[in-house]
């Protein structure tokens, strides 16, 4: 293993009954960065995750977590990492302090160090003044910061977040992400799945699943490099249609389609500009246009990745 | 180096970690302590009281034709303890009316010429006609006129002038339970059956519901293992089922004079050894049920079953057929049972005991180690 690498995995596959999970997964995850995975829900990223942190075993394949290999030494693994699941981190119906002290001895912290940790913990996540309510009737935000407070009381050198902000308003997501950063910052690594992909901007690198296997893993910049290629123009104006129609007909021009009262263009940058796609419209009896280069975000990233896997799974299907 | 550094300090710091949580969840939801502990209190009065095989205060009617004065002694002598209470009415001949009316429950008729027959030294004839619907207490009353009667004609055979020898036969009474007071025969029962009740359902409950909230994976994922679980879980419930123990032994004793004849700590001894079996057998119903509503379910069966029908707590076990004769051998409660009334009633010590503690750890041992190796599939 790569001294300078949390995660490696190599291959990774698993499989229930007849259905694959994940297809021959490789990728490894540097020290210190904040790892994104994402994909639509059953594409296998906890999955991914359930093998990486010990939970479940390989089918075939290997992968090591903090220097431990995850079908040999689970135990190891575990010892070494903090892990915030999708469904449930926290007992609702104890107060912040207790559940906070209830992880640090599942950890094996004891005494005078467990109540530092727990002391240090609230003071990170914000939530010291809120030590003795009852976890379950606090605001869903405040409960993701408490859950992530107690993945990392005993220090672990990686965090792994199965959709920590699921369901969470977006003050409190930002809030949270602050938190994730801070600890990178601090030298944890951090493996997090999301579904938002604006927090995904905030990751160094995202790999995205499609259907267990994954298609795409780079920096968000460079993701969007390989996979927008084309230039994204949001039109504004009055009586677009006609132009939208004579657009599609012309070269270079992949896409123009209604978006809000305007229009949404994917175009070959080499061959269109804004003043070009205005002359058009307005030949075509368009008012008021207006023309702006968007830059292409990771939504953008995940359609086109998606629509190729889809296209390559069509594609797997009709072959014999 | 510090207690937190060491393998066994991690050890207890996680099974303590476990326990502690396990103990605020009680402590949070105080209605499921208080239905443990008020429940055996409450059954234990109900079954002490309401639920009591002794027949006392029976209505008797006494139909005295002879109206002498050794004929109003004999009446006398049913009534004057408090076992039979007289109720009016003397016509023997309307038996049947008295009976269908529930006006009295037994008849005594003291025939003509009883006090002549007795001076004569006998035999002097009396009947007791019973209404033996309910054949529990015709029998009981039986046994209780053949105690009255025979220590009636004992009285008179001492006395100066009158000779009678005893005209019925009379059983012996038990020896361990002289009075024949069913609250000193339930309460064992009873401390068993609740023990198990409790402790299955508690542990089924609790586990169950680690797996439906989600919680249990993220146990899992931690380097808490099985064992630990187990430990942690146990642990608590434990000492209510020990505090449960005590309660009804405590009510046992001082409301139904119960004895407590052996060692106080050999009781606590059975009392763990049991509990370890029920809480044993809760973890392994939750392990397979991982749902609350089935564990509840299939907790009261297993545990309410068993251990009120085969224990030996109501029905003794020589009297079931072969069938459940064998049955009752793996029921823990049966040990439990006899193991209670061997220390509190006969005042035995480990040397007789120790068959029923061997076989209550037997299966405590073989129960856990099952739930174990049925939690560790799970997650594979």
């Amino acid at each position: 293993m790569n001294p300078a690498h949390s995660i490696e995995a190599e291959r990774l596959s698993r499989r229930f009954g007849s259905f694959l999970a994940v297809d021959d997964v490789s990728f490894h995850v540097e020290k210190g960065e904040i790892f994104g995975y994402l994909g639509a829900n059953g594409a296998g990223k906890s999955t991914t995750i359930r093998m990486l942190i010990g939970l479940l075993t390989p089918s075939s394949g290997r992968a090591s977590v903090a220097g431990h290999d995850v079908a040999s030494d689970p135990e190891g693994v575990k010892a070494a990492i903090g892990y915030m699941s999708q469904k449930f981190s926290l007992y609702l119906d104890l107060p912040v302090e207790e559940n906070l002290r209830f992880f640090g001895g599942a950890y094996g912290l004891w005494g005078k160090d467990l109540q530092r940790r727990a002391d240090e913990v609230l003071e990170l996540t914000g939530l010291a003044e809120h030590r003795k309510a009852i976890t379950g009737a606090l605001p869903g935000g405040i409960r993701q910061r408490l859950a992530l407070g107690s993945a990392v009381l005993h220090r672990p050198s990686i965090v792994f977040l199965d959709e920590p902000t699921a369901g969470v308003d977006p003050e409190a997501r930002r809030s949270f992400w602050r938190l994730i950063r801070d600890l990178s910052r601090g030298g944890t690594t951090v493996f997090v799945t999301t579904h938002y992909l604006d927090e995904a901007e905030y990751c160094r690198r995202i790999g995205l699943m499609v259907d267990g296997r994954l298609v795409a893993l780079d920096t968000p910049a460079e993701l969007k490099r390989t996979w927008v290629p084309d230039r994204v123009l949001l039109v504004r104006g009055r009586n677009l249609t006609a132009g939208a129609a004579a657009l599609r007909a012309r070269p270079g021009v992949r896409a123009a389609e209604p978006f809000g009262a305007g229009l949404h263009l994917r175009v070959d940058p080499a061959a269109w500009d804004g003043a070009a796609v205005r002359t058009v419209l307005e030949a075509s009896g368009g008012e008021g246009v207006s023309v702006e280069v968007a830059e292409p975000t990771l939504e953008d990233v995940f359609l086109a990745v998606v629509g190729r896997g889809a296209e390559a799974q069509a594609a797997q299907e009709v072959a014999p | 180096m510090t207690l937190a550094g060491s393998r066994a300090g991690r050890f207890l710091a996680r099974v303590g970690a476990i326990a502690w949580k396990e103990i605020l969840h009680i402590r949070r939801d105080p209605r499921t302590l208080l239905l443990a502990l008020a429940m055996p209190v409450v059954m234990l009065l109900l079954f002490g009281y309401g639920v009591s095989f002794d027949v006392d205060r029976i209505r008797l009617a006494v139909s005295d034709q002879d109206r002498t004065e050794a004929s109003r002694r004999l009446a006398q002598a049913f009534t004057e303890n408090h076992e039979f209470d007289p109720v009016g009415g003397d016509d023997a001949d309307d038996a049947d009316t008295i009976f269908r009316r529930h006006r009295a429950q037994a008849i005594l008729v003291i025939p003509r010429g009883y006090e002549k027959d007795l001076a004569r030294g006998g035999p002097a004839r009396a009947q007791l006609l019973l209404d033996a619907a309910d054949a529990v207490t015709a029998g009981q009353v039986l046994n209780k006129a053949d105690a009255i009667a025979l220590s009636e004609s004992r009285r008179m055979a001492s006395a100066p002038g009158i000779s009678a020898a005893p005209s019925l036969q009379v059983k012996v009474s038990s020896r361990y339970n002289p009075e024949a007071r069913s609250a000193v025969f339930i309460v064992p029962g009873l401390a068993a059956y609740l023990m198990a009740i409790s402790a299955v359902l508690l542990t089924a409950l609790t586990v169950a519901g680690e797996w439906e909230r989600g919680s249990m994976e993220q146990l899992f994922a931690s380097p808490v293992s099985r064992l630990e679980i187990v430990l942690g879980k146990l642990f608590p419930y434990l000492v209510v089922g020990l505090i449960q123990l005590l309660l009804v032994l405590g009510v046992g004793t001082n409301v139904f004079d119960v004895p407590i004849l052996g060692s106080p700590l050999l009781v606590i001894l059975a009392g763990v050894l049991f509990l370890a079996g029920m809480l044993g057998q809760g973890l392994l119903i939750s392990v397979l049920a991982k749902n609350q509503l089935v564990a509840t379910q299939a907790g009261s069966l297993s545990s309410l079953l068993p251990s009120l029908l085969l224990s030996g707590m109501l029905v003794p076990i020589d009297n079931m057929p072969a069938v459940l004769r064998l049955i009752s051998r793996i029921v823990p409660a049966r040990y439990m049972v006899d193991a209670l009334r061997q220390i509190l009633l006969k005042g035995n010590g480990f040397a007789q005991v120790w068959p029923d503690l061997l076989a209550m750890l037997v299966f405590a041992v073989a129960i856990v180690a099952l739930a174990t190796a049925r939690f560790k599939r799970r997650i594979a």
